[in-house]
């Protein structure tokens, strides 16, 4: 055998090179093939997300088309099953909810079943027709565009990262926009630099617009995207918001980006407690600190939702029951959340009790509302701080409000709203109400407190029928002034 | 057990010499200190953020700063050796010593590269080790995806270091293997650029037109891509979304070896009539 | 007695790259060397000798014609090879190592191991008289120490060959003493040597046989009894008187080149140099210098080299 090997070792050694050329040549199609899964991966995640977060309303985009095809491929996969589809969303969609199921969604995209539509993947994303698949990482190098990315030689992190010390430099100058554009090269370079999009979306929704006064109504714009009018500085707000989606669409599976935009921007900047909340509930679907379920919470009770912020806190002090938190902090929000409960209760039986017909459910209904205020009350006894405190009074003015005293509950309400700060807009909101009620003028300042801009106002580039929509919401508002 | 001996012993032998030979080379030193600074001083970037901001940008800057060094300073010295370990060895006339032995050239060749891979594993693990130590001291948990970075930072050395072995055995000194092994490291990062070309050609419908894009298909599947490795960047920030890695490190791994065999193979070819 | 290497029309063209001329470097050389004899091989600079021992290690390969080492073709062979060792010229040995291990490294190389390895290092250093050096790295090494541990490295199969190329250049006169010593305590063990080298004076001191090439032409081949012209002694003295030239005429030894007292004296065949020497005294004459009867290696080497130079310009 060894005789034979050094007899012919010239002619064996060529033929290795050629079988490993050969080998070689498999294997390249095999990592092509492998990459280019990769992309169509990563494309359909940021499209699920897209459809599940994002898709409000706009006209389908050829991602929103193409995405379609796709689900309607994936019914067909074997490893998804109809018990995976949720109400409202695609297969893909469902599947890519859970990010546990991250791995299932890669063998769909990796499979013989989608081949075509890889292919047709690749070519949409070559020709640049697919918003998502931009500087999806290997979707430039897959569709073979000239990429000057490439020439990074794989360093794109790094130039990523030097870019970003500029970006930080051009914000300690001052200099807002060069910033902005910087910011976008950089999660060009490297769309997994989450910090990014943290940062950057910090910079624009807060210091951005730290100096800026906000914009008067005459010189605001309409953005249609947006539904809003919107100056200057309330589009830095939105531009956050831009920055953070593109974020969650190339990283979906990170937390933090759900927490900065539901919280950071939704809930601080903007009061969309809505949206916050949304997106928060997306946040602590992922992997996440344990601090973040607690924003969740608030949200919700801002939102109104006592009941979920109530199971909430419920359930964050049985997991970590010797926590600081659980100990001294979630006790207190627990109480609020069950004292809301007990007024909204309350209030809903009240007023059934007055639409009521039947004069034997009126009473029962308001026996079962009397129940419940008191547990209100004693809930907010039993709390024993401010907002306590507050609620307590606002009780109070609310009852001497039923017995048609309107002018004690009016000043009730008014101590109240000034002792508890956290309750003021609400507190004078029902003062107005109050005031309304009882045919009291109201104050210059409660008048247009009323004609709340973001109701009535106008602004240019508003739609006709969105302005007819707020004349006709001022008329009707002006018509309840005495 | 004789016969292992008597096939493998000659270039183990060659391959233990040429490490201990290898490196002590000043040059190799010398990118390996510059390494070393540039991983050390990393830990230093973080001076330049914004400390308000309470980030891990820090800790990404680091991680994407010592990846990069040492793939650069990897690729330089592995380059570097591979091209300069066989002309050295002509140009002393110690190969006359070694080859007038019974050792057939491929045994030489055997054991000279796996010398050299000695040598750049060495390196790789003496970067990576300082590079671990400075994460672990950041972060204070164990950086384990580290570790896979390297992992496949090594073979993609190992391409570079077999294709740029077998020109360095067509040369006499080794000035021309170094510029090749990094004019193979540099297109074989730009392979992508081929699958451009090949989407561009038989636009006109000429000929020649067509025939580039045949040859730029036939190429981009012949040569080595690079760019396959650059996961080894996106292990080491480890996104939770990343498509499993369990499916592409052991392609990866298999392609390196192929490829370093096809190097080898042509490294064999060239030397086995070359005259000394 | 037996060859042990055989050449047979051995050819060896250098081609010129792009446009350059081919170099024919060797032409038509047929060789034997034989068992057990010191052979000296000897030419000018660019007369072919390294490309002859190159060819023989299998460093280069034959344009055409034929190489037989111990009886066999194969000179690539792991038998053949086992049974060579060499010495090449000027050859760098690495600092870092002390000298039993460069040994050790070569020594595996020809496939020792475990105790046999251990023994030929031994064996090997105490034959070059290594033994006070053999901890020591190379770097603290001299010259001769150097060259010594390549003899060695040379010897550490126990070869029945030797090739060895210029193995005494730039030592000093003892270390030469030395290595020559050694060369011929290895051909009494019956090892055959191969020396290619410019120090004449000692290629003739131990060699049996020599060859001579020039522009890849073999000239000369053969013992120095054979090759070296034997020729009249001849004296310069001093203290020359009248009556001593008359003398020194009638017994047949001619007188030339008189300058005074001094003169040149050219003594016939049948006078050895002994002779010379008691003649001297019996006439008083103080013997300045006195020249070999025979021609030296360096003379003939110059008669032949510059015949063959002649030769070429006649042709060309």
């Amino acid at each position: 055998m060894l005789d034979f090997i050094k007899k012919y070792q010239t002619a064996l050694m060529a033929g290795v090179l050629l079988f490993s050329l050969g080998a070689g040549v498999l294997l390249n199609n095999q990592l092509r093939h492998l990459r280019e899964s990769e992309a169509f991966y990563r494309w359909l995640l940021a499209a699920a997300v897209n459809e599940r977060l994002f898709q409000e309303n706009e006209d389908p985009s050829e991602d929103a088309l193409f995405f379609a095809r796709c689900t309607a491929l994936a019914e067909k996969f074997p490893s998804f099953s109809p018990s995976d589809k949720v109400d409202g969303l695609s297969m893909i969609g469902s599947i890519a909810k859970n990010y546990e199921n991250d791995k299932r969604l890669w063998f769909f995209a990796e499979s013989d079943l989608a081949k075509e539509e890889r292919a047709e993947f690749l070519q949409l994303a070559k020709k640049q027709k697919l918003q998502f698949a931009t500087d999806i990482e290997y979707a430039e190098a897959q569709a073979g565009g000239v990429n000057i990315f490439n020439l990074f030689f794989g360093f794109r992190k790094v130039a990523a990262n030097l870019v970003w010390l500029e970006v930080d430099r051009y914000w300690h100058q001052g200099n807002v926009y060069r910033m902005q554009t910087l910011m976008r090269t950089c999660v060009a370079l490297d769309p997994q630099f989450v910090e990014a999009y943290l940062v950057g979306a910090w910079h624009l929704s807060y210091n951005a617009t730290a100096q800026m006064q906000d914009t008067p109504w005459p010189q605001r714009e309409w953005n249609a995207k947006y539904g809003q009018c919107l100056g200057e500085k309330e589009r830095f707000y939105y531009y956050g918001v831009d920055f953070l989606r593109e974020g969650i669409r190339r990283n979906p599976r990170n937390y933090k980006l759900y927490f900065d935009l539901g919280f950071g921007i939704y809930k601080q900047k903007l009061e969309d407690y809505p949206n916050a909340v949304k997106y928060l509930s997306e946040a602590i679907r992922l992997p996440h600190d344990r601090w973040v379920p607690r924003q969740l919470f608030l949200c919700q009770e801002l939102n109104g939702q006592y009941g979920d912020a109530l199971e909430g806190w419920k359930d964050y002090v049985e997991r970590y029951p010797g926590s600081m938190t659980a100990v001294e902090v979630a006790p207190r929000f627990i109480m609020r959340n069950e004292g809301m409960l007990y007024e909204k209760e309350a209030r809903t039986l009240r007023k059934k009790a007055k639409e009521s017909t039947d004069p034997a459910e009126a009473e029962e209904l308001r026996a079962q509302a009397e129940n419940y205020w008191k547990k209100a009350r004693d809930t907010w006894n039993a709390l024993d701080d401010p907002y306590g405190e507050g609620r307590k009074l606002m009780m109070d003015a609310l009852d001497l409000r039923e017995e048609g005293r309107y002018l004690e509950a009016i000043a009730t309400l008014d101590k109240a709203r000034w002792d508890t700060g956290a309750l003021f807009e609400e507190f004078s909101s029902l003062i107005m109400e109050i005031k309304l009620e009882a045919h009291i003028p109201l104050s210059v300042s409660e008048k247009k407190a009323l004609l709340r801009e973001s109701e009535v106002g106008l602004c240019s580039g508003m739609p006709d029928e969105e302005r007819q929509r707020r004349l006709k919401s001022a008329e009707s508002i002006e018509s309840t002034f005495q | 057990m004789t016969f292992l001996s008597s096939v493998f012993g000659g270039p183990w032998c060659i391959a233990v010499y040429t490490y201990r030979e290898g490196i002590r080379r000043k040059l190799l030193i010398g990118f390996l200190i510059l390494s070393l600074f540039v991983i050390f001083g990393s830990s230093f970037i973080s001076s330049f953020l914004d400390p308000s901001a309470e980030t891990d940008i820090d800790l990404k800057l680091i991680k994407d700063i010592c990846v990069t060094a040492i793939a650069i300073f990897g690729a330089l010295i592995t380059v570097y050796i591979s091209a300069s370990v066989v002309p050295a060895e002509m140009e002393t006339k110690v190969i006359y010593t070694v080859l007038s032995k019974p050792v057939r050239r491929v045994q030489y060749l055997l054991g000279k590269f796996l010398g050299i891979q000695l040598i750049i594993l060495v390196n790789l693990l003496l970067m990576g080790g300082l590079f671990f130590i400075a994460l672990y001291m950041r972060q204070g948990i164990m950086p384990t995806l580290l570790l896979w970075s390297i992992f496949l930072t090594y073979f993609e050395f190992l391409i570079i270091s077999a294709f740029t072995f077998a020109v360095s055995c067509a040369a006499t000194s080794p000035l021309v293997p170094t510029l090749g092994g990094l004019f193979i490291y540099i297109t074989a990062n730009l392979t992508e650029y081929l699958k451009d070309v090949e989407h561009r050609a038989g636009q006109t419908g000429q000929f020649f037109d067509n025939l580039i894009g045949k040859i730029a298909s036939a190429l981009y599947s012949i040569l080595p891509n690079l760019q396959n490795f650059s996961i080894k960047m996106q292990i080491v920030n480890g996104q939770p979304n990343d498509p499993p890695t369990d499916v592409l490190i052991p392609w990866l791994v298999l392609y390196s070896l192929v490829y370093a065999l096809a190097g080898f193979a042509c490294a064999y070819l060239v030397f086995r009539r070359k005259e000394v | 007695m037996t060859t042990v290497i055989r050449t047979t029309a051995l050819n060896k063209i250098y081609e010129g790259a792009f446009r350059g001329q081919d170099v024919h470097a060797l032409k038509d050389l047929d060789l034997d060397i034989r068992q057990g004899e010191i052979f000296g091989y000897l030419g000018p600079n660019g007369s072919g000798k390294t490309t002859t021992i190159k060819m023989l290690l299998g460093l280069l390969f034959p344009t055409s014609g034929k190489i037989e080492i111990l009886g066999s073709e194969s000179i690539d062979s792991a038998t053949v090879k086992r049974n060579i060792g060499y010495l090449p010229e000027g050859a760098y040995y690495p600092d870092f190592l002390r000298g039993e291990e460069i040994l050790a490294y070569y020594g595996k190389l020809y496939g020792l191991r475990g105790k046999e390895l251990k023994k030929r290092v031994d064996e090997t250093i105490e034959l070059v008289g290594m033994q006070h050096a053999r901890k020591r790295l190379l770097r603290g090494y001299s010259k001769g120490m150097r060259q010594r541990i390549g003899l060695a490295q040379a010897l550490i199969s126990d070869p029945k060959i030797l090739i060895l190329d210029e193995p005494t250049t730039g030592l000093d006169p003892i270390a030469r003493k030395e290595i020559r010593d050694l060369l011929l305590q290895l051909r009494e063990q019956g090892i055959t040597l191969l020396i290619s080298s410019h120090e004449l004076l000692e290629v003739e001191m131990i060699s049996d046989r020599v060859a001579i090439l020039f522009e890849g032409v073999l000239q000369k081949i053969g013992s120095m009894a054979e090759l070296l012209t034997q020729r009249e002694l001849s004296m310069t003295v001093d203290h020359l008187s009248e009556s001593s030239v008359s003398d020194l005429t009638d017994k047949g030894i001619q007188v030339e080149d008189r300058t005074g007292n001094r003169a040149v004296l050219r003594l016939p065949f049948y006078m050895s140099s002994y002779d010379g020497v008691e003649m001297c005294k019996a006439h008083s004459l103080n013997l300045l210098s006195i020249s070999p009867r025979r021609e030296t290696l360096e003379e003939l080497f110059v008669r032949i080299v510059s015949t063959a130079s002649k030769a070429r310009e006649v042709v060309q």
